[in-house]
């Protein structure tokens, strides 16, 4: 570290190589700063024009992200009837939520709200406060739901949050069809609507408590009162239907990516939280199989684990547990049980009491890497210098 | 290292490496263990390692501590190695388990040291190239700044705070979000 000693004592090297060292040693140790831990990075930054200098260097934020293969989860976005509440669960992020933006999804560092006044689309990033301002699509906010995602070919997600997006909208308009329209931020407008009408009931209504979720390439809805499951293939450009178990029809489910990748589902049955995925048979016909069930009379301290979850419970006084929401990727399930929120830590079974819950709210997960961002002009040699790229990135 | 004997001997001699500590005391470790340095497995490779080891960099004592780490670290692969494929019942598994658990106290303990050795052994762990160890060391350092205050990090790790007043204000101005 700054420490002179242990350079003093490197005879062997000459000084421009020790120097060199030291700063790679010095990065070799920030860099295992844990990344759900952003508030430490930011304090270290003060310590001295060297440590500044490197924490908020591109080679840093290249490393870094290098060495932890997945953005954190920061906190968890609120939505209330009338706005939208950043809850951090390990950090508070660097910009607040407008008053009135209503979130509807978030991913891949940036979050997509409405602006419940202008009823205009926004894709927004609270960590740069890089704002987007989108084009009124082509139907009404209300009617559907909505999927935020990075447009970078082959993107590993851990440095796109300036790159190009998708917004995929979908829902179930009119009597006859289901309709998707694509954003695309690169050509700045929504595509030609999508339609599907085979498997189509003019009754069938898109879920919009929970988001639509991304597994490989394709963004999944489900419906609500039914077994169906809208599919929206990315490099096809296609609407196709399919559909759950009959056991869960009306039932309320949570679309997740499962364990190796493929698509998933989170719910509670009987005081069980059961995690099924969709896989082939050995005869190559692909269904649903549950995967694993967690007793949750075990692990959450609220007395309503013996209920089980219908749908239309969703609003009533005193829930059982649900399943909420679920952060892809980091192996977390949000459940609301006893009008608290609580995470389940899938790999550990650690449950932690994160906030508390009412009813018709929905929860949008954010996981973003964090790591200090100066603007500061060069001081001098030793000055924190900092170049272009990073004034506008993190 | 005294000579020529059986071949027995020989290859037990072969299989032994000197390192030489930058105060001149040298050390007797099997290749096993010195080849968790890339630095020597790189030096064995190019046959440069008759007549010992050489670490200019290196000081008996943190020598002493670097090779008790590789010595502990080096059972621990071959141990894996030895029950990878080959045995996979219950029993190896919890004895893998248990090795484990033990190799993790042992890293514990070994990092018991003072802030100045802990950095000489990162510094060792760097110059021998030994990932594990500079990992480990590394992470305790991390691990130390978390939660701290600038002013109880340089008090920490003797660092003089060189910012001068308007760059520490610009800085706080502009990550005031995370003081708050």
């Amino acid at each position: 570290m700054d420490s002179p000693q242990p350079a003093r004592r490197d005879p062997a090297m000459d000084p421009p190589a020790a120097a060199a060292l030291m700063d790679e040693l010095v990065e070799e140790v920030l860099i295992r700063v844990p990344p759900d831990d952003p508030a430490t990075l930011v304090r270290a930054t003060l310590v001295c024009k060297r440590w500044c200098r490197l924490i908020a260097g591109a080679s840093f934020r290249r490393r870094f992200r290098e060495l932890h293969p997945r953005p954190p989860m920061l906190g968890y976005l609120y939505r209330r009837r009338d706005g939208t509440d950043f809850v951090p669960t390990s950090f508070r992020l660097p910009h607040a939520v407008c008053e009135g933006w209503s979130v509807l999804d978030a991913r891949h560092g940036r979050v997509l709200v409405v602006d419940l006044a202008e009823l205009a689309l926004i894709v927004w990033d609270p960590v740069t406060d890089d704002l987007r301002s989108l084009p009124t699509p082509w139907f009404p906010l209300s009617m559907g739901n909505m999927v935020l995602l990075c447009a970078t070919a082959n993107c590993d997600h851990r440095d796109c949050r300036g790159g190009p997006f998708l917004v995929v909208a979908a829902g179930g308009f009119g009597e006859s069809h289901a309709l998707a329209d694509i954003y695309s931020s690169e050509q700045g407008t929504w595509s030609e609507l999508i339609t599907e009408m085979q498997h189509f009931n003019g009754r069938d209504r898109l879920g919009t408590l929970v988001r639509g979720t991304l597994v490989g390439n394709a963004i999944y809805f489900n419906y609500k009162r039914s077994t169906k499951i809208l599919e929206y293939e990315l490099g096809r450009q296609e609407l196709s239907i399919i559909y759950l178990p009959s056991a869960f029809h009306s039932w309320h489910i949570v679309l997740m990516e499962a364990d190796d990748g493929v698509l998933g589902f989170a719910t509670v049955q009987d005081s069980k939280l059961c995690l099924w995925a969709r896989e082939a048979g050995v005869d190559g016909h692909v269904g649903w199989a549950q995967r694993r069930v967690i007793e949750l009379d075990k692990l959450l301290p609220v007395p309503d684990c013996n209920r089980s979850a219908p749908l239309d419970v969703y609003a009533s006084a005193s829930p059982p547990p649900f399943v909420v929401a679920v952060a892809d990727g980091i192996h977390v399930i949000f459940l609301w049980a006893g009008d608290e929120l609580f995470s389940i830590h899938l790999k550990s079974s650690r449950v932690e009491k994160i906030g508390e819950f009412i009813s018709d709210v929905a929860v949008v997960p954010y996981m973003s890497f964090c790591t200090p961002v100066l603007d500061m002009v060069s001081t001098g040699n030793e000055g924190p210098k900092v170049d272009a790229s990073s004034v506008s990135q993190t | 290292m005294a000579s020529a004997g059986s071949g027995d001997e020989k290859a037990a001699a072969a299989a032994m490496i000197t390192l030489i500590s930058s105060d001149n005391e040298k050390f007797e470790v099997t290749e096993a263990t010195a080849t968790l340095s890339q630095t020597i497995r790189h030096m064995i490779e190019d046959g440069c390692t008759d007549g010992g080891v050489p670490l200019p960099n290196v000081t008996s004592k943190i020598l002493a501590r670097v090779i008790e780490y590789c010595k502990k670290h080096a059972t621990a692969a071959a141990g894996e190695e030895g029950s990878s494929s080959s045995f996979s019942d219950a029993a190896f598994l919890e004895v893998d388990r248990a090795f484990l658990e033990e190799l993790e106290e042992f890293d514990d303990a070994f990092l018991e040291v003072d802030r100045a050795t802990l950095f000489d052994l990162i510094l060792a762990a760097n110059y021998l190239d030994i990932k594990g160890l500079l990992n480990l060391t590394c992470q305790k350092v991390a691990d130390s700044v978390k939660g701290k205050t600038p002013e109880q990090i340089r008090e920490m790790y003797n660092i003089v705070n060189d910012l001068t007043p308007e760059e520490e204000a610009e800085i706080r101005r502009e990550t005031q979000w995370a003081f708050e």
